[in-house]
């Protein structure tokens, strides 16, 4: 007991120093975590990263213990223990840090790996079967590192390894890259559910659910499409975001498609082509100031009407021909207007000339009526945005009804798409617009664009 | 009877969407499944050779892709009834034909052996041109629409011989025509569906420049000289001989060649003869090449389009002469004769020059020869105008719009 204390007492330094060197660890590890988390703290109320928290639980602890750790090692270190003692306490206090960051390290990945999934809809298989992975990779690379600090020879053990994480890899290549895209996707939040988004070149749509392996959006036409994270990944989209102002009551397209009837008969010259003029239905007066909308999409400017091409080309009478052709079918409200106007110009133009020149041989003029067939699309709009995306896939046919043949159904003489804009979604100017455009002087293409243009300024 | 078959065309419905668009397709689709449960049955006289076949070798398997339950059976006849009915159709076009009450009554007995032979099936019968056009007379006993399909020229038909078919003609719930100068007085519908191309088929389809040259090469064809070429039967009604003339007018002041290049349909007799008096017109010139193009041999047609510099179709009688939008589709200048359905493809000085005489057919040859830029803004034209107007997706919605509409009367549709 004497010689002890005495020996104490002679070597107090030795003692002491390797004492001072664990409470100074242990102080130091209890500012520097103060320091190290108010700042992690401060970063996480600026970004909102839901994994922060996490983060702090699983290692606010564990922190501490590392920093006892390494006063251990280094007062051990310090000490007048023999040099082998010394080696196998490194070693132990190596082996305990390696431990304690495995089970951090798990219990940390494992919190935010089901964050993660838990955000993209992953279900129970998948989730667990990450969890696992990441559990068992951990505990490897610890086992590992547990070897080599004990002088254990470890390259074979590496070497099956990465045999059996090759062979893993193969099995699973096609969801892999999923997976990963998907949560790429969820964690970055460049797209979200609700986003209206447009996938180059291909499907446009609301975003209506986000998975571990694919994004589903609900496509214009109603249809629900899933597209592979991974394609999603790679292909170039355009997010337009949120959901604009919802109509009161949603725009369901509808395309219009004709049929000629041949009536049968022709005319020859002005005074037969009047006469037949007045008597046949509406439906042969449209055909013959409406198709040249349909079937000359390339030529520009159209030519007007077929009663003024015919008699400007086949009776050579460019003066009545500019007459008829100068005849707006915009002024006219309904066909039956029309119709008379073109044989008061005509009988006008008879009473004053006795014009009786005869139409050659296989020019005669062929009256042919219009049958026009209606049917719905599979496109419905609800919003603006919506409404401008299937305007620009739907079929000239479609445009053609809604402005033209609309012109002569609705009471207001104005067109479908004005007043559904003004109407449903209470864009009065947006809709007076659309309708103030002259669809006579655009071709079919050059109108869609310009309604386009009209709508796209206002979303 | 026993089952024939016919070369189906390969094309998919689906790969006409890169041409006329996704929502065109679609909407023959939406067409397409109104017709659910209801079948079509085309009959003609021929699975090969000319254009009935043709149409029909596209149409129904795009037809049956669209869910429509479409099929395609011929009639069966000796060479003396596809005389007689070679008769009509020259008679039909306007041409002075003696038709003896012997040929009648072969017509007749023919039509009848096929009434008994023939398995009527359809919802809807679609008969093409006047061959059996007299199966009508099964409607008496088994009802159903009938929509009689004509695909000739019959704007100054022989009275005689239309006289005797219209008492069938009648019978029928409507008749489709390529033209409105077709139209006739009739008490029946009568609709205007325009035939088409098939823009993906060999005939039509985008062509590397060796299969054009090796083609060319075959033919002995001059590759640096100007080349007008006309496809077509050798046939009167197309003015093969006439083209002739024109050239060899052309050529006095342009040095260049003509091809001449064509088949023979199975329905037509008289090709043969044709044939032999135009290589005896030609004979001596080595500019004027006469080749007689086997059938089925369409990846040659359409190399001989895209190396000419002009195409011609003079005709004296057209039924709507395809071969006009095969060339506007190819981006090429026409010359074309303004006779049955050309003037719907060719809109003078627009996507073409028409023509009346041969005089004028060597003016507007001389306009295109010497006047490059103009000729490649017409063909530029015609290409568009065939797109909207002339291809076989167009044609197909036509027809189903028809077949659609033969339970509806009013100018108005709701579907």
């Amino acid at each position: 007991m004497i010689q002890w204390s005495q020996w104490l007492i002679d070597n107090w330094l030795l003692v002491a120093t390797p004492v001072l060197i664990l409470l100074g660890s242990f102080v130091a590890g209890l500012r520097l975590r103060k320091v190290a988390y108010d700042a992690f703290s401060q970063w996480l109320a600026k970004t909102r990263w839901e994994g922060g928290q996490l983060v702090v639980e699983a290692t606010q602890r564990s922190f501490l213990h590392w920093f006892l750790l390494l006063g251990i090692y280094i007062a051990i270190q310090v000490s007048v223990l023999p040099s082998g003692s010394k080696i196998i306490a490194g070693k132990v206090i190596g082996s305990l840090l390696v431990l304690s960051l495995v089970w951090v390290t798990i219990s940390l990945s494992e919190k935010l790996l089901k964050l993660c999934l838990t955000k993209i809809k992953a279900p129970q298989p998948p989730t667990t079967l990450a969890v696992n992975i990441a559990r068992v990779t951990i505990i490897i690379v610890g086992v590992l590192i547990l070897l080599d600090i004990w002088g254990v020879p470890t390259t074979p053990i590496i070497l099956v390894l990465a045999a059996a994480l090759f062979i893993a890899g193969l099995a699973l290549r096609d969801a892999i890259p999923n997976f990963i895209s998907g949560v790429q996707i969820a964690w970055g939040e460049q797209i979200k559910v609700g986003d209206f988004i447009k996938v180059e070149p291909g499907e446009a749509g609301y975003v209506t659910d986000i998975t571990w392996r694919n994004t589903q959006i609900k496509t214009l036409e109603g249809n629900f499409v899933l597209i592979p994270n991974n394609t999603l990944a790679r292909t170039t989209v355009v997010n337009y975001g949120r959901p604009v102002k919802k109509a009161t009551y949603p725009f369901r397209f509808y395309t219009r498609l004709h049929l000629k009837e041949l009536t049968g008969l022709k005319a020859r010259n002005l005074r037969e082509m009047v006469n037949i003029l007045r008597e046949v239905p509406d439906s042969v007066v449209y055909y013959h100031t409406h198709h040249f909308l349909e079937e000359h999409h390339y030529l520009t400017p159209e030519p007007a009407n077929d009663f003024a091409l015919w008699v400007s080309d086949a009776l050579g009478n460019e003066i009545l021909g500019e007459r008829l052709a100068a005849i707006d079918t915009f002024d006219f409200p309904t066909i039956g207007t029309l119709k008379m106007r073109l044989v008061d110009v005509i009988e006008d133009y008879l009473a004053r000339s006795r014009d009786w020149q005869t139409a050659p041989e296989g020019r005669e003029f062929h009256f042919i009526r219009s049958i026009s067939v209606i049917l719905p699309t599979p496109y419905v709009a609800y919003d603006l945005r919506e409404f401008v995306e299937v305007i620009k896939k739907i079929t000239t046919g479609s445009i053609y009804f809604h402005i033209f043949e609309a012109r002569l159904r609705v009471p207001k003489g104005t067109n479908d798409f004005s007043i559904w804009v003004e109407d449903c979604l209470e864009k009065k100017e947006l809709g007076d617009k659309i309708a103030h455009l002259d669809p006579y002087i655009y071709t079919l293409e050059s109108l869609r664009a310009a309604i386009i243009k009209l709508i796209e300024k206002n979303i | 009877m026993e089952e024939e078959t016919y070369q189906q065309s390969k094309s998919k419905i689906q790969d006409y969407e890169p041409i006329v668009g996704r929502s065109y397709i679609e909407e023959l689709r939406m067409l397409g499944d109104r017709l659910s449960g209801k079948v079509i049955q085309a009959i003609n006289s021929t699975y090969f050779g000319g254009g009935v076949a043709e149409i029909l070798s596209h149409l129904v398997p795009l037809l049956n892709q669209l869910g429509v339950d479409a099929r395609w059976n011929v009639i069966q006849g000796s060479n003396e009834f596809f005389e007689v009915t070679k008769k009509f159709h020259n008679a039909l076009h306007g041409k002075d034909e003696k038709v003896s009450p012997q040929d009648l009554s072969l017509f007749l007995e023919t039509s009848q052996r096929n009434l008994n032979e023939l398995k009527f099936y359809g919802d809807i019968f679609f008969v093409h041109d006047p061959q059996p056009v007299a199966l009508v007379t099964k409607k008496k006993e088994i009802g159903r629409k009938w929509v009689w399909r004509c695909h000739i020229d019959i704007s100054n038909p022989n009275q005689k011989v239309w006289n005797s078919l219209q008492s069938f003609v009648l019978d029928y719930d409507a008749v489709v025509f390529s033209s409105p100068n077709f139209a006739q007085e009739l008490p029946i519908r009568q609709f205007l569906i325009p035939p088409a191309i098939d823009p993906l088929s060999d005939k039509n389809k985008e062509l590397p420049q060796e299969i054009i040259d090796s083609v060319l090469s075959k033919y002995g064809l001059n590759r640096d000289k100007p080349m007008i070429v006309q496809i077509s039967r050798f046939d009167y009604l197309k003015d093969p001989l006439g083209t002739i003339d024109a050239f060899e007018k052309v050529k006095k002041n342009i040095d260049c060649q003509l091809v001449l290049a064509g088949g023979t349909a199975s329905d037509d007799p008289e090709s043969e003869t044709v044939l032999n008096e135009v290589k005896e017109r030609a004979a001596g010139n080595p500019d004027i090449h006469i080749l007689l193009i086997p059938p089925g041999s369409d990846i040659e047609i359409n190399a001989l389009q895209r190396a000419a510099t002009v195409i011609m179709q003079k005709s004296l009688k057209e039924g709507f002469a395809l071969t006009v939008s095969e060339a506007l589709w190819k981006r090429k200048p026409v010359v074309a004769s303004a006779v049955g359905g050309i003037p719907l493809q060719t809109k003078h000085r627009f996507t073409g020059l028409l023509c009346y005489s041969i005089d004028g057919a060597v003016y507007a040859l001389r306009q295109l020869l010497t006047n490059a830029e103009y000729a490649k803004w017409l063909g530029e034209n015609g290409r568009q105008h065939v797109k909207q107007n002339f291809l076989i997706t167009r044609q197909l919605r036509d027809y189903l719009l028809l077949f659609l509409s033969l339970d509806y009367h009013g100018d108005v549709i709701y579907l």
